[in-house]
């Protein structure tokens, strides 16, 4: 019954991305195609996190080291004019997942806020090795001077139709890919842990090796997002790395809702529209943007999506079977203090 | 990486002496601000990711202060006694709310408070870089020789002073009733609402406690430093790095932590000049190996 | 089946377990009492791996699992439940049988695919079924009333099908109608499950009733074990434990 869930996902998958490709012929506007490329982007970086936030309850405040990795390694091996590009990608990918495994096992050890400070550190030591490093890196002032982006399979990314396409098409297969994990048995273990964790362990559930797992995966996924991000930009720069890029994805997550599967890449839809409009009628996105965060804390206290749905289940369901609010404003799990 | 210049540096009296004052005043500097996080993360479990912009919010205060009055003290009075006030309506207005939510709505709410203040800023004082306080009369004479070094007697003030500040923190800490219920709380905050304390009273005094160490911190550090929105965060996160070596929750560890950082800094400096921040880092990482709960921490964490 | 020897416990100046020896023969029914703070919780702790004892040996069939990790002795046949009810909150009860399933088939770590259904769903349905919890099957487990929570904490350690199963205090807040259909369940569990059932328990009508052998502990030790019939008699039990009227007692 899971493979028909699986193929329904293939087929919904190629339908958006033949939509998507009618989209881009309809409307010529390259400021609506950057938009769609960036929320291809940014939305599978948020998702990837979702895994750990919404379906682990970690919370990992640097997410952005698998990102940039990505970036950083994909590019640097287009500079050096000998690799193809699914070849850079593959390579890129397993790089940031290795990354991952080593930190993963050194955060994976501390317990919520820890947990979340200490991702980050590594990813700012990441980012002050970037900085340093100039010779390879180009420090401050990122990956520069292009690179060639060699055909391969009849696609030249160089022509912004084939790299749209790409980028929808890489992102619709990672999204299948995520949820298909989210619904094995892997991902019910997920939940488990997430819901209690202590019961977890007395049911044979290693929490600590499926937490770690989930780091890695996350983290390639991630990745991904970080080598479409440099093909956007033909190179690499520092602020992929810089916690601010760790700390919006999170902000996705809360904005479009971590109840609900796509919620993220609704959030980061809804972030780029904003961070487009804001910044046409002024310089103090921050301010806007703090604002805005404010009212999702303290206002609606849940993601859009998850309103819609619970609506939604509010009248589908019986009412024993309502799924609790999100666990944004519960009590996520008596926060034990050691 | 300059490890002969490091060595040159080691050998010499005049210049261990001056990098050990230089990173004896970089050290005590941090502790101030990371105590404050320290302090507020053992008694209310949550790390203010916001504290930097609190420290970049005192810088400015003093600036303030300085410009209308011209003086120094009532400068860094003012900066840690506004700081102190801000950090109390935050912490009532708007982190007590989110005690009992989960950890993404605390970063969150942290992120969301360094975004309006770093524009904030902006906004009142602009986007240019304000030159820093510089330093009071009192300490414009011939900086001192020791052992060939040179010291400027204004650091010795600040090691000197920041020096008093931790002590009059553990002093808080171990002689007086609040400190006790402090430290009670840090290992048990259900016994301490048990016997009947006003838990919103103490979280509230702590944050304000913690705000102000913060806005004392960069009114201190303004008035050698240029003054700009955003100068908070690489703050923050060096707190964070204090607090995790020194022990989460300890300000005994932070002060150790402190140091150790504050001489890596400085000599670090000679040794590795790129990857100062890098050696911070690696610190940590090897405290987190070696010994998880911090230097002085409790076990777990 | 299993054996303790000489197992030992302090937190910090309490001494929690104090040196106990206790012998549980396979297949048995035996039942753990003893007042608040006695150790009876602490002792299942010991047992499951939650926390490692400070001396002495936990065989469970011939080998020394003391200290051994939680999950590797879940895995060795050691099921338990909770004094508090241990559950998922957000999952509803099949949803949470399936997971528990799942772990014990060792599927947890498929990463994609299909789920491996041969008999998952029918297994599901019967362990809802053996444990009454069929008409809740879609409801979340948040929202079960206190006695299905204990019953799903229950049938989440049987879900694991263990050699070796240990309820501390199932029948912990409910009323007299409740606690008997519940220790009713559990007694028929047993006697299908052919496993063996360790329980801690305040109500002293439902011990002496179902209980084959019983244990008292008190501050740690074992004050005595004996079938019912010689509990009751002995006069230290009398005097330590059952001079406070039972209700008392009872949390
Ligand atoms: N993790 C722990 N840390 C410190 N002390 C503990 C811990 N667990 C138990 N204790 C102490 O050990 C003693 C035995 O506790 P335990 O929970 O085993 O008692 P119990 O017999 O299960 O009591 P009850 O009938 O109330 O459930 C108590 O004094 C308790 O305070
Ligand atoms: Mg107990």
């Amino acid at each position: 019954m899971k493979h028909e869930t699986f193929l329904k996902d293939v087929a919904i998958g190629i339908g958006v991305v033949l939509l998507l490709a009618l989209l881009f012929q309809v409307i010529t506007d390259p400021g609506i195609h950057d938009l769609i490329i960036k929320t291809c982007i940014f939305g599978l970086f948020a998702l990837s996190l979702n895994l750990l936030v919404g379906y682990l309850g970690l919370v990992a405040f640097g997410h952005a080291t698998g990102f940039a990795t990505g970036a950083y390694v994909f590019g640097l091996l287009m500079q050096t004019g000998t690799w193809t590009i699914p070849a850079a990608m593959g390579v890129a990918v397993v790089a940031a997942a290795a990354l991952a495994a080593v930190i993963g096992a050194f955060c994976i050890r501390a317990r919520e806020i820890y947990f979340a400070f200490l991702t980050l550190a590594f990813q700012m030591i990441l980012y002050s090795a970037i900085i340093s490093f100039v010779s390879l890196t180009g420090g401050d002032q990122g990956l520069m001077g292009g690179y060639p982006k060699p055909p391969f399979l009849g696609i030249d990314l160089s022509r912004p139709f084939d790299y749209y396409l790409f980028v929808c098409g890489v992102t619709v297969i990672c999204v299948i890919l995520l949820r298909q994990v989210i619904q094995s048995p892997f991902g019910y273990a997920l939940r488990m842990i997430r819901d209690n964790h202590e019961r977890s362990y007395f049911l044979g559930i290693q929490v600590k090796l499926y937490q770690w797992i989930a780091f890695v995966i996350a983290s390639a996924l991630a990745a991904v997002s970080g080598v479409m991000m440099s093909l956007f930009v033909t190179g690499a720069f520092p602020n992929f790395a810089y916690w601010s890029m760790s700390a919006e994805p999170l902000f996705m997550i809360l904005l479009g809702g971590m109840q609900t599967f796509l919620g993220p890449l609704l959030g980061a839809f809804i972030l780029q529209l904003l961070n487009d409009l804001v910044t046409e009628h002024t310089r103090y996105y921050g301010l806007v943007l703090g604002l805005v965060i404010l009212f999702f804390i303290l206002g609606l206290r849940r993601g859009l999506l998850d309103v819609v749905w619970d609506k939604v289940s509010d009248r589908r369901r019986k009412a024993g079977t309502v799924r609790p609010a999100s666990p944004v404003t519960g009590d996520a799990e008596a926060r034990e203090r050691s | 990486m300059d490890l002969a210049a490091l060595g040159d540096c080691l050998g010499t009296s005049s210049c261990l002496i001056f990098q050990t004052v230089g990173g004896l005043k970089i050290g005590l500097l941090m502790f101030l601000v990371a105590s404050g996080l320290t302090l507020i993360f053992g008694v209310l479990g949550v790390i203010n990711f916001a504290h930097g912009s609190f420290y970049m919010l005192g810088a400015y205060l003093a600036w303030q202060t300085m410009a209308l009055t011209d003086n120094f003290y009532l400068a860094v009075l003012a900066a840690a006694l506004g700081v102190g006030l801000f950090g109390v309506l935050f912490e009532r207005g708007f982190m007590s709310r989110v005690y009992r939510g989960d950890v993404l709505v605390q970063i969150l709410l942290c992120y969301a408070f360094i975004l309006i203040l770093d524009d904030l800023v902006i906004i009142v004082w602009g986007e240019e870089f304000l030159s820093s306080l510089g330093i009071p009369d009192a300490f414009h004479r011939p900086p001192l020789f020791v052992g060939g070094a040179i010291v400027p007697v204004f650091h010795l003030f600040i090691i000197g002073f920041s020096t008093l500040v931790a002590v009059a923190l553990w002093l808080f800490m171990t002689r007086t009733k609040w400190g006790k219920i402090t430290r009670a709380a840090e290992q048990n905050p259900l016994m301490v609402s048990a016997l009947g304390i006003n838990t919103s009273l103490l979280f509230a005094g702590i944050f304000a406690l913690g705000s102000l160490l913060a806005g004392l911190g960069g009114a201190l550090a303004a008035s050698e430093r240029s003054i700009s929105s955003g100068m908070g965060f690489s703050v923050v996160l060096e707190s964070f790095i204090v607090t995790v070596i020194g022990g989460m929750g300890s300000i005994g560890g932070a002060f150790v932590a402190a140091l150790l950082i504050g001489m890596t800094r400085s000599f670090g400096a000679i040794g590795f000049p790129l990857f100062t921040d890098g050696l911070m880092f690696v610190l940590m990482c090897l405290v987190l190996v070696l010994r998880p709960q911090g230097l002085m921490g409790r076990s777990g964490g | 089946m299993l054996k303790l020897e000489n197992v030992h416990k302090a937190f910090g100046g309490v001494i929690a377990v104090d040196h106990v020896t206790l012998d549980f023969a396979p297949g048995s029914l035996s039942a753990i009492i003893g007042p608040n703070g006695a150790g009876k919780t602490t002792l299942f702790n010991l047992i499951s791996g939650r926390i490692k004892p400070d001396g002495g040996r936990v065989v469970l069939d011939g080998e020394d699992i003391a200290g051994v990790h939680a999950t590797e002795i879940v895995r060795r046949g050691i099921g338990r439940a909770f004094q508090v009810a241990s559950i998922f909150p957000t999952l509803t009860v099949s949803e949470a049988l399936t997971g528990a399933v799942l772990s014990h088939r060792r599927r947890t770590l498929t990463l994609a695919g299909r789920f491996h259904r041969s008999g998952l769903d029918e297994r599901v349905s019967e362990i809802m079924t053996l444990t009454g919890l069929e008409a809740q099957a879609d409801t979340l487990s948040a929202n079960l009333s206190h006695g299905d929570q204990k019953l799903l904490d229950i049938a989440l350690a049987i879900a694991l099908e263990p050699k070796l199963l240990l309820l501390d205090e199932p029948t912990a807040g409910m009323g007299p109608d409740e606690r008997w259909l519940m220790i009713e369940r559990v007694q028929a569990l047993w006697r299908t499950g052919g496993m063996t059932l360790i329980f801690i328990e305040h109500d002293m009508d439902i011990v002496f009733k179902i209980a084959q052998t019983i244990r008292v502990l008190k501050y740690g030790a074992v004050l005595a074990e004996g079938p019912p019939a010689a509990i009751r008699e002995n006069p230290e039990v009398i005097e330590a434990y059952l001079g406070a009227p039972a209700e008392e007692t009872a949390s």
